[in-house]
């Protein structure tokens, strides 16, 4: 009944799209477990060799770990700065509020290639020696990660009631207390939401740390685009399956704490 | 403002705390940088050097405009935002359109998964699988040898260059459009639908006529969306295009990474940085009612 009310070309065309974004990801996972030397077309078998190699191999290994990392310690700040934020936008009407709120947002949309660059330019000009080291990393990491923090709590916020801390208070709650009992635990699952996707953003950044990291400070995505400008190395594929199986994971577990669809479809309230 | 004074961020000076430290660290790590930044490209070119010094110049920016070289790769980038942008409309249309349609809440959020799955996921893992289908000895030309249609020693060339290019980008912006389009769609009273087609409007021509056009404001701002994110990207040109293909990220990191040329660098950035930001100011302008929560 559903399906019939979409015309049979949008239909079809849909699931070209559906292909041509899903195909690339599929055929990762498909060159990580192949058992020759590179993806051929019949595959040659499958085989866990690669998967092996990687877990077994110094460079990857030891970046997946290392953007882990950074990812944890970039969830944290984001979390922490970007829920604060995010309780400010929605509790106050001040003038300019919009704009503040579309200034916090404004990484996702700039270049992370030029970010990087200012900032590897201010670490080396300001000699603070944050230059190739994770701290500097985590700080480009935090720019990008927190707007996705605010942009969850908000829609959480978004659909809270107000009042219903303000009965708690009126009951005779202190202010902390109204807030920890009734507002935190009703927007919780949008902050671990928030905390969530601060995560696999870092985890999946590379424009920002381009100019950021070295070779004692790589991250994932790096480490594999060095390796990929020469030759195409299956167990970078095979690190790749553990990429996916992370972000996979993640969103399953975003929807489970709140509701994809009201969150991804909130309307920008512009005032 | 009175109902909100009994709660616990009550004076104002309190619930500021909640936004200096973010406000902080934006002023330090974000607005300081960048600011420098455009001090940097009005230095005048001293390789090797980062420091911003009072020595103002526009020279850097004469250059820029004076060189052929960088200004077709500014408006190679241009070009390609906009190509990419049509293309993104056209294939992430029908997409969205079945996304909004299915009210099926489980195979609703099934779809919905898939696309932020495919958003969130690195990528470099997906141009990875790209390169894997698309290059020389990919399966596309592997495909075309074991069907003849091509010789054994032969290949299309399919990537490494514009095109190429093209195709990782729209791969890249897919779900930024699509998350666009979707609220927007879905935004679209039905009934306005119901009531063309009961005036006897086949289900096509109801679509062409009256979903299609309303969808215009949400097309407009994620196709700003989609330029800004396309012209920025260091990763697809750098992978697809195997560096054939010089764009404005391209040349900031040969400048700064392989010329320390730090001022030049910083010139070609700034550029980039006002191309992108009038993008997404116009973006932010159109998409206040239109577009989705997120971005």
């Amino acid at each position: 009944m559903t399906e019939r009310r979409i015309p049979l070309v949008l239909a079809i065309l849909a699931i070209l799209g559906f292909a041509y974004m899903l195909l690339p990801i599929v055929v990762v996972v498909l060159a990580g477990l192949t058992a020759g030397e590179f993806l051929t077309f019949p595959p040659q078998g499958l085989s866990l060799r690669w998967v092996a190699a990687f877990l077994s191999s110094e460079k990857y290994l030891s970046s997946f770990f290392f953007s882990f990392k950074l990812a944890l310690m970039t969830m944290i700040v984001s979390t922490i700065l970007g829920t604060a934020a995010a309780l400010f936008l929605s509790r106050t009407n001040m003038v300019g509020r919009a704009a503040m709120r579309a200034f916090f947002l404004s990484p996702v949309v700039l270049p992370g290639v030029v970010v990087g660059f200012a900032l590897f330019a201010f670490y080396i000009s300001t000699g603070i020696g944050l230059s190739r080291t994770i701290w500097g990393l985590w700080i480009g990491h935090i720019l990008y990660s927190t707007p996705y923090v605010i942009g969850t709590v908000g829609a959480a916020l978004a659909a809270y009631d107000t009042s219903l801390e303000e009965a708690a208070r009126s009951l005779g709650a202190s202010p902390w207390r109204a807030f920890r009992k009734v507002t935190l635990p009703n927007i919780s699952q949008g902050i671990q939401a928030g905390s969530i996707f601060a995560f696999i953003v870092s985890f999946g950044q590379f424009e920002v740390s381009l100019f950021l990291s070295s070779p004692n400070s790589e991250p994932l995505p790096i480490a594999m685009y060095n390796s990929l400008r020469y030759q195409f190395d299956p167990s970078a594929a095979a690190a790749g399956i553990f990429a996916i199986t992370l972000v996979i994971a993640s969103v399953l577990l975003t929807n489970r704490l709140v509701n994809l669809r009201t969150l991804l479809e909130r309307r920008q309230d512009g005032s | 403002m009175s109902a909100l004074s009994t709660n616990v961020f009550a004076q104002a000076r309190m619930k500021w705390l909640l936004v200096v430290p973010l406000l902080a660290f934006f002023v330090v790590f974000f607005v300081i940088p960048v600011g420098l930044l455009f001090a940097t490209s009005l230095n005048p070119q001293a390789i090797g050097q980062v420091a911003v010094t009072a020595d103002l110049t526009l020279d850097n920016y004469l250059r820029f405009f004076s060189r052929s070289n960088y200004l077709l790769a500014a408006g190679r980038s241009v070009i390609l935002g906009v190509i990419v942008a049509a293309i993104t409309v056209v294939v992430a249309y029908p997409m969205a359109y079945v996304i909004a349609k299915t009210e099926h809440p489980g195979r609703n959020t099934f779809l919905l998964i898939l696309v932020l799955a495919a958003m969130q996921l690195d990528m470099v893992i997906r141009l990875y699988g790209m390169m894997v289908i698309l290059g020389d000895e990919g399966l596309i030309n592997q495909m075309l040898r074991g069907l003849g249609l091509i010789g054994a020693e032969s290949s299309v060339q399919l990537m490494y260059n514009f095109m190429g290019v093209v195709m990782g980008l729209v791969q890249f912006a897919l779900p930024f459009m699509i998350l666009t389009l979707v609220g927007v769609i879905r935004g679209i009273d039905p009934s306005l639908e119901e009531a063309a087609r009961s005036l006897g409007a086949s289900r096509r021509r109801a679509f062409l006529r009256v979903t299609l056009p309303m969808s215009m404001p949400g097309i407009l701002s994620g196709s700003l969306l989609v330029f800004a994110l396309s012209i920025s990207s260091y990763i697809v040109p750098a992978l697809m295009g195997g560096f054939r293909v010089g764009v404005l990220p391209i040349h900031i990191f040969q400048q700064v990474a392989e010329g320390a040329r730090f001022q030049f660098g910083a010139t070609i950035a700034v550029i980039l940085f006002v191309l992108s930001a009038l993008a997404v100011a116009i973006y932010l302008r159109l998409g206040r009612r239109h577009s989705g929560g997120l971005a």
